[in-house]
Order: structure tokens, then sequence, then C-alpha cells
């Protein structure tokens, strides 16, 4: 049995080349009992292709190269292992794997767990791709998988749109814990350093079971890197810059293991990121300058019975909004549509001036798992969380420097997990969660908070049970109940004090089906519910919100948006795996899907303001992901990724608002293992095509949605090893011919166009013992 | 099983601790009666530079800002053919923000645009760069009849852009801080 199901996982694949014809098989076995592992999973990080083993733990690998092979062995429960290996002949290994070590990692979801959310469709976005996209956003990079798109504010402000949703309806996994930074807000980027992990696996179905309310999308995971557990240091540099903003960015890592005391593990890093105006392609984007800084530290110990972690992570961020984005009134708006150019611009500038966003987030997590029995083990998480989001206007009377909206939200997760087995096959957890969350605005803006004080608590408990029917198909059910209390503090806009709360109680299940059809054929289906209690942005909004030109009221009665998901994944392997297909179809039915409608206008001072209601609807969101890759030769490959969504609202017959269109990504590759000092070189032609939205609901935009648009790109990247250090480096080309271009899922569109030419570099150098295994 | 019950309860006790009540934290401080950048009233006064005494006004009021109950708006009527000083007052809750606008003066210009009937306005103020700002004009009116007076004030507008300085808003940009319809009728 050998089945390529990493192609969602891989960036440029290899083809099997002339001249290749090693062959690499052997066993994964358990460590203490020497047992084969069934179904192990053998992969080649590097060539981006893999295998799985047989019942008994056998794998073989065909038409490998001569020369060095990186090899990662991974099964479920288990520690995954790395091992290099310089092969020149036929090469027969053993991998052990030890097998409790592992489940300290389980509330760690999804990694290298090809059990966890069984038949659910997901893409994994792995250290390399982040390095060839490097200083991008990390919205940026999600973009380009199937399936996922980039709600944006300008070049700088990037939020990631799974099939459809975002904000909100998307819930991000950092670290393992619920990331909790102000996401209702469209304007509002995740406040994550993109380098404070170097795997984010996108799981795109409703998950509530596993990770409880907000997943109706989808969940980004961004995955913690595992701490070492030998003694010996090593590390990692890596910096980039780019010639669209004139700046550039660096990551440095360390880690290393404690001297005598096998499990003790360490991790220091520190990020920064500096950039000015972007520009596009006829003027400069004034005021889109950004900087970044990041720090993260964690420790851990684990031994056979026992693991205790603990982890830090600081966040800051400063941000530039275009200046000619920001608007008094309704004349304003279109008197900048009928312009079509921003009516402020001004010579490139590292400064950022107001309207401007400051944030910082803070995230202190700790881990503590115990094996109660020989596979069953308890894991308790505690997270905390503190986000501060300060957004500056331009103000009358020397008050720009004073903040419009100055929100604080502190959050406190909890999660205690038994993982389990019942029998010899059917396994799973079972657990309980909650969170304790409390949003303060902080005072002296002298405005009107545009969301008021609220705490929130919710709790839940749930269970996930796995039956592997066969060797071939593999089934999971899950539930989860949880309560959700929210109390609100806040002064209407009459002055009268009040302190309303809402109650949500909510259920949501899964049903999940792996199917291996044959050797190349897999099939994933999920059919799942998701909810997603209203925001208090939803419920009591009421006034101005300046950056929209639009009056929003809450509705204090809205429910809870809930979502069942059906997906169907296929990938396949045709021509003896030349071509690859990885197909997802989905269709996702939201009850009581809120959104803002429009609804008259009112009398301002400054003119007449659209008034724009919270209103819930029965929403449907259905469309495919497909991606292909081609390996017409062996240096040579085709590669395409296509996204599809449609989006109706059931109540009213007419398209949703702010859905992605049509977009396909193309790209010819060239990769050549290795030649002369140099190994995994690789060039890649990108040609990017996104449609026009022609389905839009009438009479709800400012302005038509801006036209197709067509970008071409190019990416090339090589390694070269020195001794034990590894340096790895690459340049990317976006826009290449300066286009031109506005998108339908900017909010900038109606102000100017998108950021133009841009060339960047990436270094990565790795130095000192490998710590991996 | 006893494991699991003794895990939801665990699971249960951690969430209920953390939900115990203390001195409502979550309140805020008060409610912001005054929004310092809201410009609830606008006042044009005409005044007849033979008699002061004599004085038509346009007003807008809108005491609860943005949103909520709908603003007033009231204009006299206007004599015809006469030249008038015309001055303009803001306010907020906190009182007189005319003065604001003055200081800022380089930030700020006023634009009168009618329709309908004769109307015309002249800058009579400076800022510190010399270009006009309209709180303080000489407008004249012409023959008789009813039409509309929209009146516009921009904050960070490109003030020297070509004829902005003549009251031109075509090249001004910048933000509305103010636009007001007012019914114009000279009689």
């Amino acid at each position: 049995m050998s089945f390529f199901y990493f192609l969602s996982c891989s960036s440029f694949a290899q083809g099997t080349q002339a001249g290749c014809d090693l062959t690499l098989s052997g066993s994964v076995i358990d460590e203490h009992d020497k047992d084969g592992l069934s179904f192990a999973e053998i992969y080649l990080p590097e060539l981006s292709r893999g295998t799985v083993a047989d019942e008994k733990g056998h794998f073989r690998i065909d038409g490998l190269c001569s020369g060095r092979l990186l090899v990662r062995a991974m099964h479920l429960g288990c520690e995954p292992v790395e091992r290099m290996l310089n092969l020149t002949k036929h090469e027969v290994v053993q991998f052990k794997l030890e097998h409790h070590a592992h489940e300290l990692k389980e509330f760690e979801v999804a990694r290298n767990r090809p059990d966890e959310n069984v038949g659910q469709a997901r893409n994994i976005l792995d250290k390399a791709d982040m390095e060839k996209n490097g200083g991008r956003n990390m919205a940026e990079m999600l973009g380009r998988l199937p399936g996922v798109n980039v709600l944006s504010t300008g070049p700088t402000i990037g939020k990631p749109v799974i099939h459809g949703l975002s904000g909100n309806r998307i819930l991000t996994l950092n670290q393992g814990i619920r990331q909790e930074d102000q996401q209702w807000g469209t304007e509002h980027a995740p406040n994550l350093d993109p380098f404070s992990s170097d795997r984010i696996t996108v799981v795109k179905g409703a998950a509530s079971v596993q990770y409880g309310s907000d997943a109706i999308g989808g969940v980004i995971v961004t995955e913690p890197i595992a701490l070492p557990r030998s003694a010996g240091m090593s590390g990692e540099l890596r910096a980039g810059g780019q010639l669209n903003g004139a700046g550039g960015g660096g990551n440095a890592m360390l880690q290393g293991g404690m001297k005598g005391v096998r499990g003790v593990g360490w991790r220091v890093q520190g990020s920064g990121k500096l950039l000015g105006d972007s520009r596009s392609p006829y003027y400069v984007l004034s005021n889109t300058g950004m900087n970044e800084q990041g720090f993260s530290g964690g420790i851990g110990y684990r031994n056979m019975r026992f693991n205790v972690s603990g982890y830090y992570s600081w966040f800051a961020r400063e941000l530039g909004i275009l200046r000619a984005s920001h608007i008094g009134n309704l004349t304003d708006l279109e008197s900048s549509i009928t312009t079509g150019t921003p009516w402020y611009i001004d010579d490139f500038t590292y400064t950022i001036s107001s309207p401007r966003q400051r944030v910082q987030h803070h995230l202190a997590k700790t881990e503590l798992g115990y094996a109660v029995s020989d596979r069953g083990r308890i894991v308790l998480t505690y997270g905390f969380q503190t986000d501060a989001r300060a957004e500056y206007d331009i103000r009358r009377g020397n008050r720009s420097g004073v903040p419009a909206l100055d929100l604080s939200l502190t959050s406190h997760t909890g999660e205690l997990v038994f993982n389990h087995w019942l029998g010899r096959k059917v396994h799973g957890k079972i657990g309980g969660s909650g969170l304790f969350q409390r949003n303060i605005n902080q005072p002296g803006t002298g405005i009107r908070p545009l969301l008021p004080n609220y705490e929130k608590r919710s709790g839940g408990v749930f269970v996930v049970e796995h039956f592997p029917l066969s060797e071939k198909l593999e089934l999971e059910a899950g539930a989860r109940l949880e309560g959700t209390f929210i109390e609100v503090a806040r002064y209407t806009q009459e002055g009268l004090y009040e302190r309303p709360h809402h109650q949500y109680v909510n259920h949501a299940f899964s049903a999940g089906a792996n199917w291996t059809v044959k050797d190349s054929v897999r099939l994933r289906a999920n059919f799942s519910s998701a909810f997603r209690p209203p925001h208090v942005s939803e419920l009591y909004s009421e006034g101005l919100h300046h950056g929209a030109a639009a009056i929003e009221n809450g509705d204090r009665l809205l429910g809870s948006e809930r979502s069942t998901k059906a997906t169907l994944d296929v990938e396949a392997r045709w021509f003896g795996g030349k071509l690859r297909t990885d197909v997802t179809l989905y269709v996702d039915r939201i009850n009581n899907y809120i959104y803002l409608r429009p609804n008259g206008t009112a009398l301002t001072i400054r003119g007449a303001f659209p008034v724009f209601n919270y209103v819930a609807t029965n929403a449907n969101l259905y469309g495919m992901d497909a991606s292909l890759q081609y390996a017409f030769t062996p240096r040579w490959s085709l590669r395409s990724r296509t996204s599809i969504v449609r989006g109706r609202d059931l109540v009213r017959n007419e398209w949703l608002f702010q859905m992605p269109s049509d977009r396909t990504e193309n790209s010819l590759v060239w990769s050549k293992e290795r030649a002369g000092k140099w190994s995994a070189l690789e060039f890649g032609l990108i040609s990017t095509y996104v449609a026009q939205q022609l389905r839009v609901p009438a009479d709800l935009d400012y302005t038509a949605p801006p036209g197709s648009y067509h970008l071409v790109g190019f990416q090339a990247s090589a390694s070269k090893s020195m001794g034990k250090h590894e340096l790895r480096f690459g340049v990317n080309g976006y826009n290449l011919f300066n286009t031109a271009y506005r998108d339908y899922m900017d909010r900038f569109r109606y102000y100017a166009d998108a950021r133009g030419m841009d060339l960047a570099i990436w270094l990565r150098f790795n130095f000192g013992k490998n710590n991996k295994d | 099983m006893k494991m699991k019950y003794l895990l939801i309860v665990l699971g249960m006790t951690l969430v209920h601790s953390a939900c115990k009540k203390k001195d409502d934290p979550i309140a805020p401080i008060g409610p912001v009666t005054n929004e310092e950048e809201v410009i609830t009233n606008l006042t044009l006064t005409f005044t007849d530079p033979s008699d002061a005494t004599v004085q038509y006004r346009f007003q807008f009021n809108d005491q609860d800002g943005e949103g909520g109950a709908d603003p007033v708006i009231t204009a006299d009527t206007l004599p015809s053919d006469t030249t008038l000083l015309l001055s303009l007052a803001l306010a907020n809750a906190s009182g007189s923000i005319t003065q604001e606008i003055s200081n800022e003066g380089t930030d700020h210009q006023f634009f009168f645009q009618r329709t309908g009937v004769p109307f015309f306005v002249v800058y009579a103020d400076a800022d510190a760069n010399g270009l006009p700002i309209g709180l303080s004009n000489v407008a004249s009116t012409g023959a008789p009849g009813t039409g509309t007076l929209l009146v516009t004030l921009r904050h960070e507008a490109i003030k020297d852009a070509p004829d902005v300085s003549s009251g031109d808003i075509t090249n001004a940009f910048g933000e509305t801080d103010i636009e007001v319809l007012f019914p114009l009728v000279v009689e």
C-alpha cells in the first residue's frame, strides 16, 4: 500500500527522476514492545512525498535519487522521528517510535495525526511553504491554499477566509489555545507572530465538537514546534527583505536540551519586521507602513508517564491605515470612487501617522499531562491571553494622539482532556473546556465606545471516538454541549446605564469517515455541525462606525448561528503517480447567519449616513477546492490550485455580500535535487487569476465589484549544506508586470489600487546539532 | 468510567470557579456624555452690516449626536438683493467649538454650495497661511426665490489646491466634518 495523501500539503513535489531508482524500505516499530506500527507514515519533507506503512509497519518508497535525504516517521500516538540518510544504494532502515511520549502532544491538535478530524478536508502550510512566501503576512500565505482567501484592508491587514467565512466564523488555535484578539473587526488582522510556528493546518469544515464555538467556517491551527529532548544546542536564523515597502524582517531561534536530563527541552525565539509605505503601480499608498516585534519562549520536561511545559509569547504590531481611506461621510466615499485615485499621495516614508492601529498580544500557556494507564492520558491545559488594541483616528483639537478606540481583552482558557482506549481499536478523547473573558474599554478616548464592556463565560463538555473498522476504513463520531453566558455593561445613547445579560446553550456533533478505496484513491467524508453565539458587537453596536462611514445598529435578540457542513474530499493518483488530484466539495448550511443589512439613511451633521442593522438570515454556502499536480517530465511539473465558493441568502433569495470570487493559481515548476554543492533547487513561474465577482446582492455595495485580474510571479530557492549547518535561500517576485488591479475582498478597493510589483529575498541558516530525535 | 465522571466534575469546577462574581469589574466609569469630536450645533448668523440688530439664522441641532433622534433644521427667510455679514458658530455639549476650528484654521475650510436661487458667499477671514477658513464671510442675495444651501466643513483638506480658496470644493478632498443642507428662501 502506498499512497500520496500528502498532496495537499506538498509544495513543489518531485516527480520520479531519470537515474533516480533507489529504494528506501524498512519498518516502523514500537520502541517498547518492538511491535510493528500499523499504518505508520513515512514522509520525505524535502521532496514533499511520503507513504503509509502496511499493517505490520513495513514500508517502501521507490524512485529516490542518491544523496542526502531527510526521512520522517510518524504514527498515531507517537513522537515523530526524523533521520537524515545519505542514500547511495537501496537502503533498509528501522524507525523506533516511542508510544507514550507522544500522547502529551495529543492536545496540540492534528500534528502528524492522520486520525484527528477524520474526514475533514484540510491543507497544511509547512515550513518550506512559509519560507517561500517570505515577507507576506500570515493571511496572504494561507490565501494561496485552495479554499482559503484573504479579506484585506490594504497591503498590511489580512484576515483568512475559509470557504467564504472569516472573522468570528473562523477559529484560530495558537499553540493549542483559542486565539482571542477582537477578531470581529474586518480591519483586525490576527495578532500572531508568523515565525512562532512552522506548520499551519487549515481544517476546512465545521469543527465545534473538537474546538468549541466559532469554528463554523473552519479552524486555523498554528502548531507548536516540538521541544528538543536531548542535550545539545541548535538554532536558526532567518532574514528577508522586500523592495515594495523597502523593508524586511528577521527571526532568530535557539533551542536545546539539558545535559544529563533527557526529556528537558527549551526554545527561545525573537522576530522583527519593518516596512514603509507600499507602492501601487502608479502611486505610493501613503501611510501603509508597519512594524512588528515578537518574542516567545518555551520550556518543557517529559518522560514516559508525565509531562509539563510552559510557553509564553508576546507580539506587538503597529500599522498605518491608508490616509486616503479615512473618510468623513458618504460624499467623501463617493468622490473617492469617482476620482479613482487616492486624494492623498505623499512621498514614501517609514513614518506611521493617524489613522493607525497599535496592538499587543500576550499569551502564557501551561500544560500538564499524565499517563494514568498504559494507553490513557490526562492532559490539562491553561492559557492566559491579554490583547490590547488602540486605534488612532484623525481627530480635531490635537486629539489625534488620543486613541479613538482603546480595548483591552483578557481571556482565560482551560481544558481538561482524557485520552483513552476502549478495547484494542476504539479510542478517543473526552473532556471539558472553559473560557472566562473580559473586555474593557480603556477610559479617556472621549468617544462613545463601539463595543461595550462585557464579560463572557463559557463551558463545554465533549467526547470524540474513533472506530477503525478495517485497515482501509476509519470512522469518527463526536458530540459537544456548550453554554455561554454574556454580561454587558453599557450606557445607552440616551445616557442610561444598563446591565443586560444573555445566555446561549449549543450543541454540536460530528461524523466522519476516512476510506482508502484503493492504493491510489482516498476518500474523506465529514458531516458535522458548529455554532457561534452572537458577538457582543452584533448585539450592541449603536452609532457611527467611522471606518465604514455607516451607522451600525446591533440587535440584542439575535440568537446563535448554527452551521451544518458536509465535505467530501477525494485524493487520487493517476498514471503511476504522475498526476495527482485533490478535490474537495462542500455544502454549508448556516441558520441564523448574522450580517449587516442596509436600512435607509439617518441624517447627521455630516449629511445622510446609510444605516445598517445586524440581521439574521439562513444562508447556504457551497463550493469546490481543487488542486492538481502533473509531473510531465522528471524535472518539470505543473501545479494548479482552484477555489470556487458560492453563498446564497435563502430567505431573500439573493447572493451573500463579500464572498470571494473564483480564483486559480497555476505554476510551472522546474526542480533539481542536486547540482554540485547545491541541493533542492527549484524555480517556479506562478500565474494567479482572480475572476470578477458577479454574484453580489443588489444595492448593498457603493460600487460595482472590480474587474478580474491576472498576476504573474516567480519563486526560486536552493539549499547549500555547510558541514552540519544548512543554508537555504530564495528570491520571489510578485506582480511582475506591475499590473494595476483591485480585489473585491479588499476594503481599500474604494480608494486605491492594490500593491504593485515586488521582489523579495529570504534566507535561512540552521546551525548546531539536529535535535529532532 | 468513574474516572470520566471525576473529570467532568473537575472540568465543571474549573469553569465554575472562574465564574465567581466580583464587584462589577466591567462597569464603565461613566457615560461618554460629551463626545468632544461630535459637533451637535451649527448656526449661520446673517447680520445686516448697517444695523446689527437685524439678524437672520440658519440652525442645525442634533443634541444626541450621530444616530438616535433626527436633527432639527431651521432657516429664516432672507431678504432679496441684500449684502449680509455671515458668521458661523459650532457647538456641542461642552460648549462652543468655533474657537477650536479657528485655532486649527489651516486644517479647516467651509464651503457653501447653493441651488435654485442666486446666493453668493465671499470669504472674509484667513488662516495662518492666508487661506480662507469660512467662519466669517460676506453673503449676498439676488432675486427672490427658493432653493437650498449646502454648508460643508472639510478637515485636513488640500486648501492650496486650484480654486479651493475661492470656495470651489472640487479639489479640496479631506474629511467631511459637516455637511448640512438648509432650505434657502429669499423674498
